[in-house]
């Protein structure tokens, strides 16, 4: 039953989300934090980390070496476009690139990308996975973090820039945004839920990718991420969340 | 804007008094209005009697002397600088010291535009949001010299007419026009950039993002115009800061005259205009 094992890699909460959903759709799933133990017989591998950083770089390799030629790598292109994860390959050919943010539950679609030398076989099967977890694949260009990741990142970070600078609190910024432009959940509430470390690893993948000052994080983000306050996750963000934790 | 905004005030219960340069003007603004409450009447969310109360409470002026016994102005004029100025150092002269007087500005800074008067503690920015009878949020500006007691007073009056408001510091752009323009302006780039479609992106931020419009769609329904001048303001005023750089695309496309739903073409086409 090879065919119908998928191994997700990483400590996200996107990775777990990703793991409970294969399960649910009847994969044989396993989850793992990083490429060790990772079966041989998993016919797909799905490799969650967002900083294209040199964790994820070693990820790659190991998992390159290990696996069987026929296994499909994919692999969140959050943080660099799926042609340089590619690179690190000696198989590029089986490398597809996605990106998305927690929580996919109610997302219909999910973005794949191919790299400059992923074989069209691999981005069928990719496809096919997806669309058995219940999402609807949609292809783009290569390039860091897609576009729903990519735009919203930007549209975080200036929040952050906003509330540094002290243009208003952070409740204020995010009730001004969901009355004035409809936006279904503040921004910086948003990041809460996603993890400020993957928001900055896609802003750190575009500013790294086009050297622009344009994808400059935010000071703050960066100083929320290095003292542990990735948010909800973590019980603090933009927001605490101990004291709803303690009511649970 | 200065119609939605009257309308707002007068359906809240205010004595509401509307000014502008000339009547054809005020016959257009208060055309608008009544077919808005008309629309209202019709689908049973007012009654005739509220309706009758509603335009009562409206009066309209050419004299801008008549606002000598307001406790509030709002000013929504064309957004040009001098002709706010204008407009405020004569208010300034004209209205007795309790008198608020606030900006509906996008553009400008409230603190540039009370430098015109000898009060500036008293002025404040009420940004609403279009079309005003139907968005909640009114961003309460506080100007350099915006005083503590105007800023409470802007905001408990935002909440007497029925609207949620965030104060914010005087800054380009303030709070949403700011934060908003990377939904717009990445999307232009992305497209710029020949990554998708923009159907395909529309798509993605819908159904991949959970947002209730695509990029494209809602610069079509505010008009690329209108999205393109915010963009330039904030642009401009922010020194040209690279984040807020505008679009070739969107350039081309008001100078074509494509400006969305109201031409009939924009980045989708609507039909004969």
């Amino acid at each position: 039953m090879a065919k119908n094992s998928v191994a997700i890699i990483g400590t996200s909460r996107l990775a777990e989300e990703l793991f409970q959903l294969s399960r649910d759709k009847g994969f044989a799933a396993t989850l793992h934090p990083d490429a060790d133990g990772i079966a041989a017989s998993a016919s797909l591998v799905v490799e969650t980390r967002a900083a294209a950083d040199k964790k994820k770089k070693e990820i790659l390799k190991r998992l390159d070496a290990d696996l069987p030629h026929s296994s499909v790598l994919l692999t969140s292109c959050a943080g660099s476009p799926t042609t340089r994860i590619a690179s690190w390959t000696a198989r590029p050919e089986r490398v597809v690139g996605f990106a998305s943010f927690y929580p996919l539950q109610e997302k219909r679609v999910i973005e794949l990308s191919a790299g400059l030398r992923t074989q069209e076989a691999s981005l069928k099967e990719a496809e096919n996975l997806f669309r058995t977890l219940g999402k609807e694949p949609v292809r783009v260009k290569d390039g860091s973090g897609l576009i729903f990741p990519r735009i919203l990142s930007l549209i975080i970070n200036e929040a952050a820039r906003s509330l540094d600078e002290g243009v208003a609190q952070a409740e204020e910024i995010d009730v001004a945004m969901r009355l004035g432009t409809n936006y279904p959940v503040g921004p910086l509430r948003w990041a809460d839920q996603i993890g400020l470390d993957e928001v900055l690893a896609v802003l750190e993948g575009l500013q790294q990718e086009t050297g622009e000052e344009r994808y400059r994080p935010a000071p703050l983000l960066k100083k929320m991420v290095l003292a542990g306050w990735l948010g909800e996750s973590a019980g603090r963000g933009f927001y605490s969340y101990t004291e709803s934790k303690v009511t649970k | 804007m200065g119609s939605g905004i009257a309308q707002v005030c007068a359906q809240a219960g205010c004595e509401t008094l509307l000014y502008d340069v000339s009547q054809e003007f005020i016959d257009n603004g208060l055309s608008r209005i009544r077919s808005f409450l008309q629309r209202s009447r019709a689908r049973g969310k007012m009654t005739a009697e509220e309706e009758k109360q509603i335009l009562e409470r409206l009066v309209s002026t050419l004299r801008l002397e008549d606002f000598r016994e307001c406790t509030l102005v709002i000013e929504a004029a064309p957004e040009q600088l001098d002709l706010k100025r204008d407009v405020f150092k004569k208010l300034d002269a004209l209205c007795g010291p309790e008198a608020l007087l606030a900006t509906n500005t996008s553009s400008f800074s409230v603190t540039a535009i009370a430098g015109a008067t000898r009060q500036p503690e008293r002025v404040v920015g009420m940004h609403f949001f279009n079309p005003p009878p139907l968005m909640a949020l009114v961003e309460i500006i506080r100007g350099d010299r915006t005083s503590p007691a105007t800023m409470e007073k802007a905001i408990s009056l935002a909440r007497r007419i029925g609207k949620t408001p965030v104060p914010a510091k005087d800054t380009p752009g303030f709070i949403v026009n700011r934060i908003a323009r990377s939904f717009y302006n990445e999307a232009l780039r992305i497209f710029g950039d020949g990554q998708a479609e923009v159907p395909t992106i529309d798509r993605i931020m819908k159904e991949a993002g959970g947002f209730p419009m695509g990029p494209f769609e809602l610069m079509d329904l505010i008009g690329i115009d209108v999205n393109f001048a915010a963009t330039q303001s904030i642009y401009q005023s922010s020194f040209y800061d690279s984040r807020f750089r505008p679009s070739p695309i969107q350039q081309r496309m008001v100078l074509a005259g494509n400006l969305g739903r109201k031409t009939g073409r924009g980045f989708y086409t609507y039909g004969e205009k």
